[in-house]
Parts: C-alpha cells; structure tokens; sequence
C-alpha cells in the first residue's frame, strides 16, 4: 500500500490508475475470471452471468444517478424495453443477436430521450416519479399492444449465437457477459475523465451553478440519459439472451429499486461500487442460504418459501443502514479502512 | 347516461381512497420536506393489522377504527424517530431511498406475517345497498366517501384553527425561524408522521372493505402520486381534490377508451402536469439560489 504520494501533472491526476499494484490486481482478477469456467460447477458460472448482467444495468444507472445526479426509477422500464427490443427483432423479425444487440441498446438510449425532455425542468423527487410512471407506461403498452409485443404471452427467441460463439451454453455466455462487463466498464471510467464526465458531475453538484459555469444543461442532461439507458438496454437485451424467453414479469417495479440498491450499497458514482453492489444484491439469498444451512439445517425448507421476503427484508434494511452508517457504500467503506491502516498508528 | 353516472360515482370513491394517501404524503411533505415512498406499505400495513383485529379477534368496527388510528399513530411516530430523524440534513436522495428501503422492508414482512392470499374484510359497516338516482353504491363505498370528506374538513379544520395546527404551518413555511419561536419542531415533525400514518390507515380500511386486503395493496400508494402531485404535494386539500380527479378520471378512461387505463391514466396526467406546471395545481412554486 503506497503513502505520502503525490501527483505531479494533469495527466497523472486523471489516469484511471497511475499505480503499478492496482493494475496487478486488476490483471490477476480477470486471469481468475477467465480460469474459473474450469473451476467451479456450471451453477456458478450462471450465478456469475446473472451478477454480471446486473452490474452492466447497475453501471449504467450508475452513470444517470450517481455521477449526474438523476434519480431515476425507470430502470425496469428501460431494461424492458432493451430486452423486448432484442428479442421481438430476433423472434419476429429474424435478425441475428449481432445486429439485435446495438439496436436493442441504440433504441433505449433514443427513447429515454422521451424521458429526458422533462428531466430539464424537473429534478429530484419530481424527475423520480416521472420516470417511475415512465416505466409503468411502458409495462403497460407492452401488455396491450399485442400484435407488436405479443402481450402477456412474452416472447421466445430460438438459441442465439455470437460471431460464432456459442452464447447458449453457460460457459460460451459467461465469457461474453464478462467481455461485455470489461467494455462497459472501461467506457463508463473513461467517460468519467473526459469533459463529459466532469460536467455530469458539476450538473450533480448542483445544476444551476454548473449551468452558470457554462454547461449545456440540455446538452449534457440528455446525453446522460442516452448513454445511461442505451447501456440499460445492452443489459436488457442480455437479459433476453440468457433466459431466450421474457415477459413484463421479469421486469417488475422490484428491479428499479434493487437497481438503486445495487449503486447505493455498492458506491453512488463509483464504477467498482456498481459491479461490487451487483454481486451483493443478486448474491444475497445465496449467500443467506448458505449461512442458514451451515446454522441450522431445519430451516432449509422455511427460507426455500420464503426466499423473495426475505430476500426483500434483507434488501431493505441494509439499504437503510448503509444511508445512516456509510453513506459511501461498499466503496467508502473500503477506502476509509485503506485510509485508517496508511495512517495507523495516527486517526484518520 | 346511467353508465356515465354509475363510473363516476365509483371513480369518486375510487378518487376518495386516492384523495386520503395523496393527503397523506402531503401532510408529510408539507411539515418535514420528506417524500415517504412507504406510505402504500404502510398503509397496507395497518390495513392487515385492522383485518386481523376486526376479522380474527372479532372486535366490533367501532372499537377496532381507533385502535388502528393508534397503533397507525405509533407506526407512523416510530418510523419518523427510527429512520427519517437521524438522516435530516442528508440529501433529498437519501432519504427517499431510505423510505424505499423501508417500502420494500415491510412488504417483505406482511407477506411473512399473513401469507400471500388475499381475505375479504367483513365488518357490520358492509352488506348495505343505497340507491341515489340511477346511481347504485354499496354502503362500504359511503363509508368511504364519509371517511374522505371527514378527514378533509378535519385537517384543514386542525391546520386552520388550532395551535398545533398553526405551528406546523409554522415549521412548514421556515423550520429556523419556527424553532427560534419556541416551536418544538421536532414534536412537529413527528406528529406530521402520525397524522399522515392515520389518514393512510383510514384509507387502507376502506380500501379493504371495499376490495380485500391483499399482498399488492401497497400498489394503491404508487397509485396516488398522481394525485398528490396535481393537487401539489405540499398542499394537503389540494390533493385530496386531486384524488378526486384521479379516481375518476381513471374509470372515465377505463370505460369510454381503453382496458388497462385505470393502472396508468394517473401516470400520464403525472407526466403531463410536470411538463406543464411541475408545482401542482394548489402548490407553491419553490424559488433557488445558487
């Protein structure tokens, strides 16, 4: 662990890493990552691909809320309109899953435009509401407009490929979530260091004042909500492709708010607090699961009935407790320990 | 013509239970500044504690009404000390997310309690028939338009005349200036969370009564944003009139143009009175300064 380091140039501030350590770390992560499918058993790799797509949709809410300041619980309406996108294109229309993809995400991102017209007067609590009866609206017409989205039926795509890879097995889409989860990463990190990011983040600090300083409001707002819900769609389009059959069920109102409990237990604005509060919340009944069966056995079939409350109630306070405690979430708490030991024997 | 009449009237006591929480979130919003997004669960859950004392303890309506008013008030006042006192000064954000946390907590935990089926609610209120006209209610139904115009000439009664009622006005315009007058503001803010839990309670038993209580009645608080914020969610009347518009605006369009509407017509006047006047009908515009 480095101390006492000090940054000399423009260009060292802003570098994702200028430390030799992190980047081993991150280099070993991924060799892990990419051995595990001859580790684990299959029921891992698919939990995995569940934690990565969450951590995609994760990282783009991340980009709208955390880093410009857009409360937005429209994420199941985004994350259903890219997974109907891609799976009407390849059921109906007989597109392959390469060119479904982009434009299931391309489509997202153009609609959220829709939304984000209002955001530029609305803010906070207001814009939270909006997009929250945006994303019933849009559960609403997929019900109803049956000839175009077969309405409560859902939709079944035959087993996709991807430029030859065989995405319908577990390990074939373990390796293509986790690609996908690198690029979007490194898009959303790198868009942070750029002009762009900066001003999302001056327009979270407070807008009127950003917009003093010369930010296009309207301009960057919109932009927001493109690149944030055309990254949702990629997600939802993911979706699609791993469970090959989706209804409005799977996007209920529950996901909005566990997608904001990702970013919030994970880090509001961090990118590694998306992908850490992902594994959390989609691990969290497994992880209970265990628990309970290593404490007592008998309760196995009590929390198999249960699962989805308890789930919920866990969801619940921890969100609450990480508000009032570390408001930073997983990654603040992380940094304040590395903060605590650089300093040890001194307080922070 | 008759069929006209007859939705609109049940769009009124559809607009009453509407009108009750959306003056629920704004007796909150108005004293504390605070959107509690677990009012629909908390609603639904004073409802089923009203089911199982009513139903399976067997306590008569009358007696049974205020207990729930109580155990509502102490609900309510727990929450406010619990959870929303220690976060003042957060950001708007957190402490939205913190009643979402909330929302899905105690939903979680009714569906652990009661199970998932859904029970009717009998009570000595229910059974009655009325015919106005050509209009038909069944007696649950004026119950619940008598509990919506009670409430509302209540709380503009308590707001209007008396002390308590004149320092939550008070706190509402400026916090500082109302704590510098002695007011104690945090005893405010508290009873601003019991009053809104008992209003809420009042509507989850009509809504039971009239419907059943079951595991998705907390859907019912989503359902009057709409409400709240075209009447304006700090204006405590004006969205009880909003209610009223929502309700029967969601039948009107149910009936004459589409199935399906009633879920979602509020939501589409919500984007609508945004995009237009983002303060509501009856609220006040809010002014920043950088």
């Amino acid at each position: 662990m480095r101390s006492g380091h000090a940054v000399e140039d423009y260009r060292q501030l802003v570098a994702l890493s200028d430390n030799p350590i992190t980047w081993f770390w991150v280099g070993l992560l991924i060799l892990v990552l990419l051995a595990l499918p001859g580790l684990v058993p299959t029921y891992t790799l698919v939990m995995a691909s569940a934690v990565g797509i969450a951590a995609i949709s994760a990282i783009g809410l991340n980009l709208l809320t955390g880093t410009t300041g857009l409360i937005s619980l429209g994420q199941a309406g985004f994350l259903s309109m890219g997974a109907y996108t891609c799976a009407l294109l390849m059921a109906d229309y007989g597109w392959p899953a390469e060119a479904a993809m982009p434009a299931a995400a391309f489509f997202t991102g153009l609609l959220s435009l829709v939304i984000g017209v209002p955001s530029l007067r609305l803010k906070g609590l207001y814009l939270a509401i909006t997009t929250l009866a945006f994303s019933l609206i849009v559960t609403h017409f997929i019900l109803y407009s049956e000839n175009l989205t077969h309405g409560p039926f859902g939709v079944r795509i035959a087993n996709p490929t991807m430029l030859g890879m065989d995405i319908a097995s577990d390990v074939g889409f373990y390796y293509f979530v986790g690609i996908l989860l690198l690029l979007v990463s490194l898009f959303a990190l790198n868009v942070m260091r750029t002009r762009i990011g900066r001003a999302w983040i001056a327009i979270r600090d407070h807008d009127i004042a950003a917009q003093v300083m010369g930010i296009n409001l309207v301009h960057y707002k919109l932009l927001a909500f493109f690149v944030s819900s055309s990254i949702v769609g990629l997600a939802g389009a993911l979706t699609t492709l791993r469970l090959r059959f989706i209804n409005v069920e799977v996007f209920d109102l529950l996901i909005s708010i566990e997608a904001l409990a990702m970013i919030i237990v994970g880090g509001l604005g961090s990118v590694a607090g998306s992908i850490l509060g992902a594994a959390f919340i989609v691990l969290l009944p497994e992880g209970v699961r265990i628990l309970l069966d290593f404490l007592t056995p008998e309760m196995k079939t009590a929390y198999s009935n249960y699962v989805y409350e308890v789930r919920g109630l866990l969801i619940g306070a921890i969100v609450i407790i990480i508000l009032r405690v570390e408001s930073g979430g997983l990654v603040g708490i992380w940094a304040k320990t590395k903060r605590y030991w650089v300093n040890w024997p001194l307080p922070i | 013509m008759d069929f006209l009449l007859n939705i609109t009237a049940s769009g009124l006591v559809l607009g009453a239970m509407y009108g009750l929480i959306a003056m629920a979130f704004s007796v909150i919003y108005k004293t504390t500044g605070v959107v509690n997004f677990a009012q629909g669960e908390m609603m639904m859950l004073t409802a089923y504690i009203a089911w199982s004392l009513g139903v399976t303890l067997a306590l008569p309506f009358w007696l049974m009404l205020p207990l729930v008013c109580v155990i509502a008030a102490l609900i309510g006042a727990l929450v406010e000390y619990a959870i929303i006192r220690p976060m003042m000064g957060e950001p708007p954000f957190a402490i939205i997310m913190a009643t979402m946390g909330l929302a899905i907590a105690i939903r979680s935990l009714t569906i652990l309690i009661w199970g998932v089926n859904a029970e009717g609610f009998d009570a000595s209120v229910k059974g009655g028939l009325f015919e106005i006209g050509p209009v038909v209610l069944f007696s649950e139904q004026i119950f619940a338009l008598a509990v919506f115009l009670l409430v509302s000439v209540g709380i503009w009664a308590f707001m209007r005349f008396t002390r308590i009622g004149t320092a939550m006005r008070a706190t509402a315009l400026d916090e500082s200036a109302a704590l510098l007058m002695g007011i104690n503001v945090r005893r405010i803010h508290s009873l601003a969370w019991a009053i809104s839990s008992i209003i809420a309670a009042l509507a989850g038993v009509c809504f039971a009564l009239a419907f059943s209580r079951s595991p998705s009645m907390w859907f019912l608080g989503l359902q009057s944003f709409p409400a709240s914020i075209l009447g304006g969610l700090d204006a405590p009347l004006g969205s009880a009139l909003g209610g009223l518009l929502v309700g029967v605006s969601a039948n009107l369009s149910e009936g004459y143009i589409g199935q399906g509407l009633k879920e979602i017509s509020g939501f589409v006047i919500i984007i609508l009175v945004l995009m237009i006047r983002p303060y509501g009908l009856f609220g006040r515009r809010d002014l920043e300064r950088v």
